[in-house]
C-alpha cells in the first residue's frame, strides 16, 4: 500500500470523525427534545422537577411555542453549556418564566434558536411554565450586540427575551455578537 | 469526542516520525510532496484539536464565570476578562474621612484600608472616586507597619520608579488620576496577612449656591458604558490601527486597573476605570466597604440646617465651631455623601476673600486668592419671553432601579412646568436615541399630557450612547423660537466624556445646557463639565424627595435672566494671574466665583456684566486679616483645570502637557500628567515569590438594580465541525486520486 492512500485514509478518517462530531451535536440536540419532552409532561403533572435521564444536571421548566414556525421547544433549567447542548435554557438570573418580570432564555443559534432568524416584529410567542401558566408574548424588539462591550440589563416589566449567537451562519463559535429578541407580554 | 481527536492527533504524529526517514530513503523527489501532504494533514487535525481544546476553554471559562454569578446572584460582572481568572478580590474595610471646613475651603484627609488575607505577595490595585475638583496634594501609605510617602513625578517617570520596585520586591505606592473624579491606587508587594493604608489629603472649594452651602463627597462608581468597538477585536485593516491595537493591549496587560472592560477605539482606557463592584448588595443589612464620616465646620458665623442629605448625622456646636459625625458610626460606601448649611436668614455673605501667602525663596512673596462675590438679587423676570426647552433622558441599564424613577419623576416635574408659549421635544437614548417628536412642538396641554404618559412608561435598559442624543439635542430647528434650553437627565455613567464635551463646544451655538445628575452615584466631573461647556448648570438629585426642591431651583434659573458678559477690573498696579480666564454666565443665585495669583493683592477691584441688556456692577475693596492654607493648591488645580479645558476646544495636547506638569509639579498636585510614587529602600519579597494581582472592590451604588450580567455563550462547533469535515474529505478524495495515478503509472 502507498503512502498516499494511508495519508489519505488517515484525512477520510479525520473528515469522517468531524462529520460525526457535528451530526452528534445537531443529533443530541434534536433527540434529547424527546426525552425532555416527556419530563416535561411528567413534572406538569406532578408538580415536581423531573430530570430527563437519571445522570442529567438540569431538568426542564418551561415550554415555547410559536405554530407559524413549527416551533415547540421545551426549556431548561440554567443556560450554561451542559444544558444548551439539550435545550433551550433559562437564565437563571432573570425572572422566572411569567412571573411579570423579564425572562430571559438563550439557545445555540445552530440547533434550537435556530428559528430566530426568521421572527420579525409582532409574531407571538407562547410561554407556559410548569404551573401551567400559559401568556403570550409579542416580538417589539429585535438587536444585535456586542456582548463584550454590554451586559444584559433587564428592565422590570413583564418581558421576554431570547438571546442566541449573530451571525447565524457563522464558522467560528467563540464570537462576541448576540441576537437579542425582545418580545412583551400581551 | 475529544478522546477520538487526541488520538488522531497521536496517529498523525506517529506516521510522520515513522514515515520521514523511510520515505526519504526511498525516494528524494516524492519525499517533499509527501512531506507537504503530511504537513496539511497536521496543519488541519491541528486546526481541529485546537477548536475542540478553546471549545472546552470556552465552557471551563464560561462555567466559572457563571458559577460566581450564582453564588453572588448576579452582581454586577459585565465583562470577562482574560486576567479575572488570575486575581484575588479584597474589601475595603474601617475608612475614615475628615472634612476640615473653614469659610469656602475644605481640607481633606481620607484614609482607606484593606487586607491581603491570602498567604501570597499581592499586588493591590484600587480604583477610586474623589470629588472632581479636588486638589490631591498628598499621599502616604502605610503597608503593616512601614509607612512610605509618595511625591509627585511626571506620569511615565512615576510608572517606571513604580515598575521597578515591583520587580525588585520593594514595597512602592502609584496614584493615578484617569479622570478628575477617578483614581488608580497600586501597591506593589504587600506581604500575606497584612492591612494596606491608604492616606490621601486634599483640599476643595466649598459649593455656594442659592444660599446654601455644600460639600459632595463620592463614595463609589456607577459602571460606566464604553462605547467604540474592543481593541482587542483587532480585526482592523490598517497597519496603522494593528499596531495601535497592539500596543493597547500590551498596556492592557502591563497596568491594567484589573477592570471588567475592554479598551475600546473610543475609551482607550477602558480597562482602567471599570473597577469590579462587590456583588453583594449593600442594603441587604450588611455593610460593604464600611467608613466613618466627620468634619468640623468653621464659617466664622453661626449657621442652621446643618444637614446630611442620604446619611444621618449627629451635629455639636463649640465656641462658634460645628462639629459633625454619623449617627450610625459607619456607612456602606454606597451613595454619595452630601453635606450642606445654611447662613442665619440676612446673614448671607455677600462677598469674601480667602488669601495665602507663599514666601518664594528668591523672589517676591506670592499671594493667592479665591475670591467669592455673590450678585445682588436680580431683577425678577421682567419680559416673559418664550423658551424652546429640549429634555434628554438616559434610560441606559446603569439607571435602572431607583435612578430612572427619579429621572421620570424629575422629568415630569419639568414638563408640567411649560408654559404654553414654550415649545419642548423629549429625547430619549439608550443604545440609541429616540426623539419623541421630529422637531420641538408646542407646549399644549395636549402635548405635554401625551409627553408625561409616554415618560412614565420609560423602563432603563441597554447602552448609554449620548453622543447622537446629544447632536440631536444641540441641532437648531429652521426657526428661532426664543431662548433655547436642553435639560440633560442622567447618571452620567460614560467613559467618553471629552468626546462628548468636545461635542457639546462643537455643537452648542445660541444653546444652553443644563445637566441634572440622578442617582447614588453619578458621574459629577461629567455633570459639571458639559454644563460649563454648554455654559448652563448643574443639579444632583439622589433620591425621589429631592425632585421637587432641585427642580424648583432649576427652573428659577432657566426662567429667570442671568448674568453675562462679566468682567473684572483689577487694580492697576496689580498683575495678576486669573482663572477661570473668561467668566462663565452666572444663573440666579450662582456667585462669582475665581482664583487669582498676584505679587501683592491690594486696591479696588470693579466686576461688569449685563443684567438682560442693562449694566450691572459692583466694586470690592480687597482686604484680608488671616492666611488661609489651601488656596494656592486651589489656584493650580484651577489652571490645570483650565488648561485641560483648552484641549477640549481645540488646542493641542502636547502643547498643553508641559504646561500641566509644570504647574502640578510645582504645587506637587495630581493631574492626568503627574501621578504620586512612593517607595521603599528596601527590597522585602523574597525573590522566588510571585506577585498575585488583587482588586479591590468599589460597593455597588444604593439603589441599583443588580440585574446585569455577562451574555451566555450559545453557538456550537457542529458548523466549524462540518465545514472542516467536508474539506478533509476533498482533501482526502484529491490524494486518494493522486496514489492511484502513480499506481497506474507504475503499472
Amino acid at each position: 500500500m502507498s503512502r498516499r492512500s494511508l495519508v489519505a485514509g488517515v484525512l477520510l478518517l479525520l473528515a469522517l470523525l468531524l462529520l460525526l462530531d457535528s451530526l452528534w451535536i445537531k443529533a443530541k440536540a434534536h433527540l434529547a427534545q424527546g426525552l425532555i419532552r416527556h419530563a416535561w409532561q411528567q413534572s406538569l403533572s406532578s408538580g415536581e422537577p423531573v430530570k430527563p435521564w437519571p445522570w442529567a444536571d438540569t431538568w426542564p421548566v418551561g415550554r415555547l411555542q410559536l405554530p407559524s414556525l413549527n416551533v415547540d421547544l421545551t426549556i431548561l433549567h440554567g443556560a450554561q453549556g451542559n444544558a444548551l447542548a439539550f435545550g433551550p435554557g433559562h437564565v437563571l438570573a432573570s425572572a422566572d418564566l411569567n412571573s411579570g418580570g423579564t425572562t430571559v432564555l438563550a439557545g445555540h443559534r445552530d440547533t434550537h434558536f435556530a428559528f430566530m432568524q426568521h421572527l420579525k416584529k409582532g409574531d407571538e410567542l407562547l410561554l407556559s411554565n410548569r404551573q401551567g401558566k400559559q401568556q403570550s408574548y409579542e416580538v417589539s424588539e429585535l438587536a444585535i450586540v456586542n456582548s463584550q462591550q454590554q451586559s444584559l440589563a433587564l428592565a422590570a416589566s413583564s418581558a421576554l427575551v431570547l438571546v442566541t449567537c449573530y451571525p447565524f451562519n457563522s464558522l467560528s463559535h467563540g464570537g462576541p455578537l448576540r441576537y437579542v429578541l425582545t418580545a412583551t407580554a400581551i | 469526542m475529544f478522546k477520538f481527536k487526541s488520538a488522531n492527533k497521536r496517529i498523525v504524529l506517529e506516521d510522520y516520525s515513522y514515515d520521514y526517514p523511510y520515505s526519504y530513503r526511498r525516494k528524494k523527489s516524492s519525499f517533499k510532496r509527501l512531506l507537504c501532504l503530511t504537513l496539511v494533514t497536521l496543519l488541519l487535525s491541528g486546526i481541529a484539536w485546537y477548536s475542540v481544546q478553546a471549545d472546552t476553554a470556552d465552557d471551563a471559562r464560561h462555567s466559572s464565570a457563571l458559577s460566581r454569578i450564582n453564588e453572588v446572584q448576579a452582581g454586577q460582572l459585565l465583562l470577562q476578562s482574560d486576567l479575572e481568572q488570575r486575581y484575588q478580590t479584597a474589601e475595603l474595610k474601617n475608612s475614615k474621612v475628615h472634612f476640615s471646613i473653614n469659610g469656602m475651603l475644605a481640607n481633606v484627609a481620607l484614609e482607606q484600608s484593606f487586607n491581603n488575607s491570602s498567604g501570597d505577595w499581592v499586588e493591590g490595585v484600587y480604583v477610586f472616586p474623589l470629588p472632581d475638583t479636588a486638589a490631591v496634594y498628598s499621599m502616604r501609605i502605610k503597608i503593616g507597619d512601614r509607612v512610605i510617602v509618595g511625591s509627585i513625578k511626571e506620569k511615565q517617570a512615576a510608572k517606571k520608579i513604580y515598575l521597578a520596585a515591583k520587580q525588585a520586591g520593594k514595597k512602592a505606592g502609584l496614584v493615578e488620576q484617569q479622570r478628575p473624579n477617578l483614581f488608580t491606587a497600586k501597591v506593589a508587594n504587600i506581604p500575606p496577612d497584612t492591612t494596606v493604608q491608604l492616606l490621601l489629603q486634599y483640599t476643595q472649594t466649598v459649593n455656594y449656591q442659592q444660599g446654601k452651602f455644600s460639600l459632595r463627597f463620592p463614595m463609589t462608581i456607577t459602571p460606566r458604558f464604553l462605547p467604540g468597538l474592543p481593541l482587542r477585536a483587532a480585526s482592523s485593516e490598517s497597519a496603522q490601527l494593528q499596531r495601535e491595537v497592539a500596543l493597547a493591549n500590551q498596556a492592557l496587560t502591563l497596568e491594567s486597573g484589573l477592570g471588567w472592560g475592554f479598551n475600546t477605539d473610543v475609551v482607550s482606557d477602558g480597562a482602567l476605570i471599570t473597577p469590579w463592584l462587590n456583588p453583594k448588595a449593600s442594603d441587604a443589612g450588611q455593610l460593604i466597604n464600611p467608613i466613618s464620616i466627620s468634619a468640623d465646620i468653621d464659617m466664622g458665623m453661626p449657621l442652621k440646617e446643618i444637614a446630611s442629605a442620604y446619611h444621618d448625622i449627629t451635629v455639636s456646636k463649640q465656641q462658634g465651631r460645628y462639629q459633625l459625625q454619623l449617627s450610625a458610626g459607619q456607612v456602606s460606601m454606597a451613595q454619595d455623601f452630601e453635606l450642606s448649611w445654611q447662613a442665619l436668614p440676612g446673614q448671607q455673605p455677600q462677598a469674601a476673600l480667602f488669601v495665602e501667602t507663599i514666601e518664594g525663596e528668591h523672589e517676591q512673596a506670592q499671594d493667592y486668592a479665591l475670591l467669592m462675590l455673590m450678585p445682588s438679587q436680580q431683577q425678577a423676570a421682567a419680559a416673559n419671553i418664550a423658551r424652546e426647552v429640549i429634555y434628554i433622558l438616559d434610560t441606559s441599564g446603569s439607571m435602572a432601579g431607583v435612578s430612572i424613577r427619579q429621572a421620570r419623576a424629575s422629568l415630569i416635574m419639568a414638563l408640567s412646568r411649560l408654559r404654553p408659549q414654550d415649545y419642548f421635544n423629549v429625547i430619549e437614548f439608550n443604545s440609541q436615541a429616540y426623539p419623541m417628536h421630529r422637531q420641538a412642538v408646542a407646549a399644549s396641554a395636549n402635548n405635554v399630557q401625551l409627553a408625561i404618559k409616554q415618560v412614565q412608561n420609560m423602563e432603563a435598559r441597554g447602552g448609554t450612547n449620548m453622543q447622537p442624543a446629544l447632536q440631536m439635542a444641540l441641532q437648531q430647528s429652521d426657526d428661532q423660537r426664543g431662548v433655547r434650553q436642553v435639560v440633560f437627565i442622567t447618571d452620567g455613567a460614560v467613559g467618553n466624556e471629552a468626546d462628548l464635551f468636545k461635542t457639546i463646544h462643537k455643537h452648542l451655538a445660541a444653546s444652553r445646557l443644563f445637566t441634572v445628575g440622578i442617582g447614588s452615584a453619578p458621574n459629577s466631573y461629567f455633570m459639571r463639565k458639559a454644563a460649563q461647556f454648554g455654559r448652563g448648570s448643574f443639579t444632583h438629585i439622589g433620591s425621589v424627595n429631592e425632585v421637587q426642591p432641585k427642580m424648583a431651583a432649576l427652573f428659577q434659573q432657566l426662567e429667570n435672566p442671568v448674568l453675562t458678559g462679566i468682567t473684572i477690573t483689577w487694580p492697576k498696579a496689580v498683575v495678576v494671574e486669573q482663572y477661570p480666564e473668561k467668566i462663565p454666565d452666572l444663573y440666579q443665585g450662582q456667585p462669582l466665583l475665581i482664583k487669582v495669583a498676584a505679587k501683592q493683592l491690594q486696591g479696588e477691584l470693579l466686576v461688569q456684566g449685563y443684567n438682560g441688556g442693562e449694566l450691572w456692577q459692583q466694586s470690592l475693596i480687597l482686604k484680608h486679616k488671616a492666611q488661609h492654607s489651601g488656596v494656592a493648591k486651589l489656584w493650580a488645580r484651577e489652571k490645570i483645570a483650565q488648561l485641560l479645558d483648552e484641549v477640549i476646544s481645540g488646542r493641542d495636547e502636547a502643547a498643553v502637557k508641559p504646561e500641566v506638569v509644570a504647574v502640578a509639579v510645582a504645587h506637587q498636585l495630581l493631574s492626568p500628567y503627574t501621578s504620586f510614587v512612593a517607595v521603599e529602600d528596601v527590597a522585602s519579597r523574597p525573590s522566588p515569590q510571585g506577585l498575585v494581582p488583587m482588586a479591590v472592590l468599589n460597593a455597588r451604588p444604593k439603589g441599583q438594580a443588580g440585574q446585569s450580567f455577562a451574555y451566555p455563550n450559545t453557538a456550537t462547533r457542529s458548523q466549524q465541525s462540518f465545514y472542516l469535515g467536508l474539506l478533509l474529505l476533498l482533501l482526502a478524495a484529491v490524494v486518494y486520486g493522486l496514489s492511484l495515478k502513480r499506481r497506474e503509472q507504475r503499472l
